[in-house]
């Protein structure tokens, strides 16, 4: 008897003909870093777990839409990406920025002159995405949190190439402004 | 800025080649400027790196529901049988319209014979057919002798003509003075 590894491309296969258990697997598969992603861009838990579960059921329902179960993971980034901006639009747009910028403001702590333990750090790295735009946190969530390439992060982003690393790259340089002093004082 | 041959961030995102990494890492080694800014760019990585993934607060499930479910034909037509049913449909259609457009054939109970029956009309036909042939046989048998008797007829007469002609010949000859025996006429002995 041969043993082999049930890949997603097998279970996105069986759930796309109606096989709800294969599709429970591949949620329980996804749903920690698809939950993670949107609590990063949304600063929210209960909303990450809200577009969690609308964004499961938005993949079950257009699976058969799917051409490549290669591309699976950027095609279900990508509708948790419209659901949230979906979600912000729904509230007003300023208010959702300006949230986010006020929640930056109280997270951040001072840090200086002295080392800094391992929450204290968490804390900075939380108050430091917080500060960066949307765009620009979202782009370091797929690609530092979510591993995705330049071209995936495209895809799911549905912008250029070169406005995914000029994001990333301007997010970049705030964020090691920020934390790269702070970072040295922990490990040292 | 820096003087790196690629982009220090491509390098720390992981977003080069090998042998551009390779380059990269050749020459951070002899520039302090490049090897500061990449130290940076990982103590920037590790803080971020200091954020862990939370767990999700409830599990996500999926139950099956009829709403979600797709219709019989929805699922047929996504089955990989669907092209055999579409080739057993189109055949029956086939099989169907020739059916209605086409008289079946009728057998009549006169058509059917004993063996008997056929072994006897078989032999009738065979008869017949031997009997053509052989009146065919004796009439070119009797044309050919009386041919063969004309041929043979007008050439005893053409030899009787001949003969007669040579003798007629000769006595004029004899008549005139002259022996010639017949066949020396030309060049012969005298």
């Amino acid at each position: 008897m041969i043993f082999r590894a049930v890949e997603d491309a097998d279970l996105i296969q069986q759930a796309a003909r109606g096989n709800v258990e294969s599709f429970n697997l591949l949620v329980s598969r996804w749903e920690k870093r698809v939950y993670n992603y949107l609590l990063r861009i949304t600063g929210n838990r209960e909303d990450a777990l809200d577009l969690a579960q609308d964004v499961f059921l938005k993949a079950y329902q257009n699976l058969r839409k799917l051409d490549d179960a290669g591309r699976f993971a950027p095609w279900l980034y990508r509708i948790a990406h419209n659901e949230a901006y979906s979600l912000f639009r729904k509230r007003k747009p300023e208010t959702a920025v300006d949230n986010l910028e006020a929640e930056a403001g109280s997270a951040g702590i001072a840090v200086g002159g002295r080392s800094v333990f391992p929450i204290e750090l968490s804390l900075a790295v939380a108050g430091a995405l917080d500060r960066l735009t949307p765009d620009q946190r979202e782009a370091v969530v797929l690609k530092i949190y979510q591993g995705f390439k330049f071209e995936e992060m495209s895809e799911i982003l549905e912008c250029p190439v070169s406005t995914v690393k000029s994001r990333l790259y301007t997010a970049l340089d705030l964020l090691k402004a920020d934390l790269a002093p702070i970072s040295a004082r922990g490990v040292s | 800025m820096n003087c790196s041959p690629f982009d220090l961030k491509d390098y720390f995102l992981k977003e080069l080649t090998d042998p551009q990494q390779r380059q990269v890492e050749a020459h951070v080694l002899t520039c302090s400027a490049c090897r500061e800014e990449l130290d940076r760019l990982r103590l920037t990585g590790v803080a971020l790196c200091s954020l862990r993934d939370e767990e999700i607060p409830q599990r996500i499930g999926f139950v099956s529901d009829p709403v979600f479910e797709r219709s019989w034909w929805a699922a047929f037509w996504a089955s990989p049988a669907r092209l055999g049913f579409a080739s057993a449909a189109m055949l029956s259609v086939a099989i169907l319209v020739l059916g209605l457009t086409h008289a079946p054939a009728v057998f009549s109970s006169r058509t059917f014979y004993s063996r008997v029956e056929v072994d006897r009309r078989i032999q009738a036909a065979v008869s017949a057919a031997e009997s053509r042939q052989e009146q065919k046989t004796t009439q070119l048998v009797h044309e050919l002798v009386e041919r063969a008797d004309r041929e043979h007829n007008s050439r005893l007469i053409a030899e009787n003509q001949a003969e007669r002609l040579q003798e007629q010949n000769y006595q004029l000859k004899l008549g005139d003075g002259a022996y010639v025996t017949p066949g020396a006429e030309q060049g012969g002995p005298r």
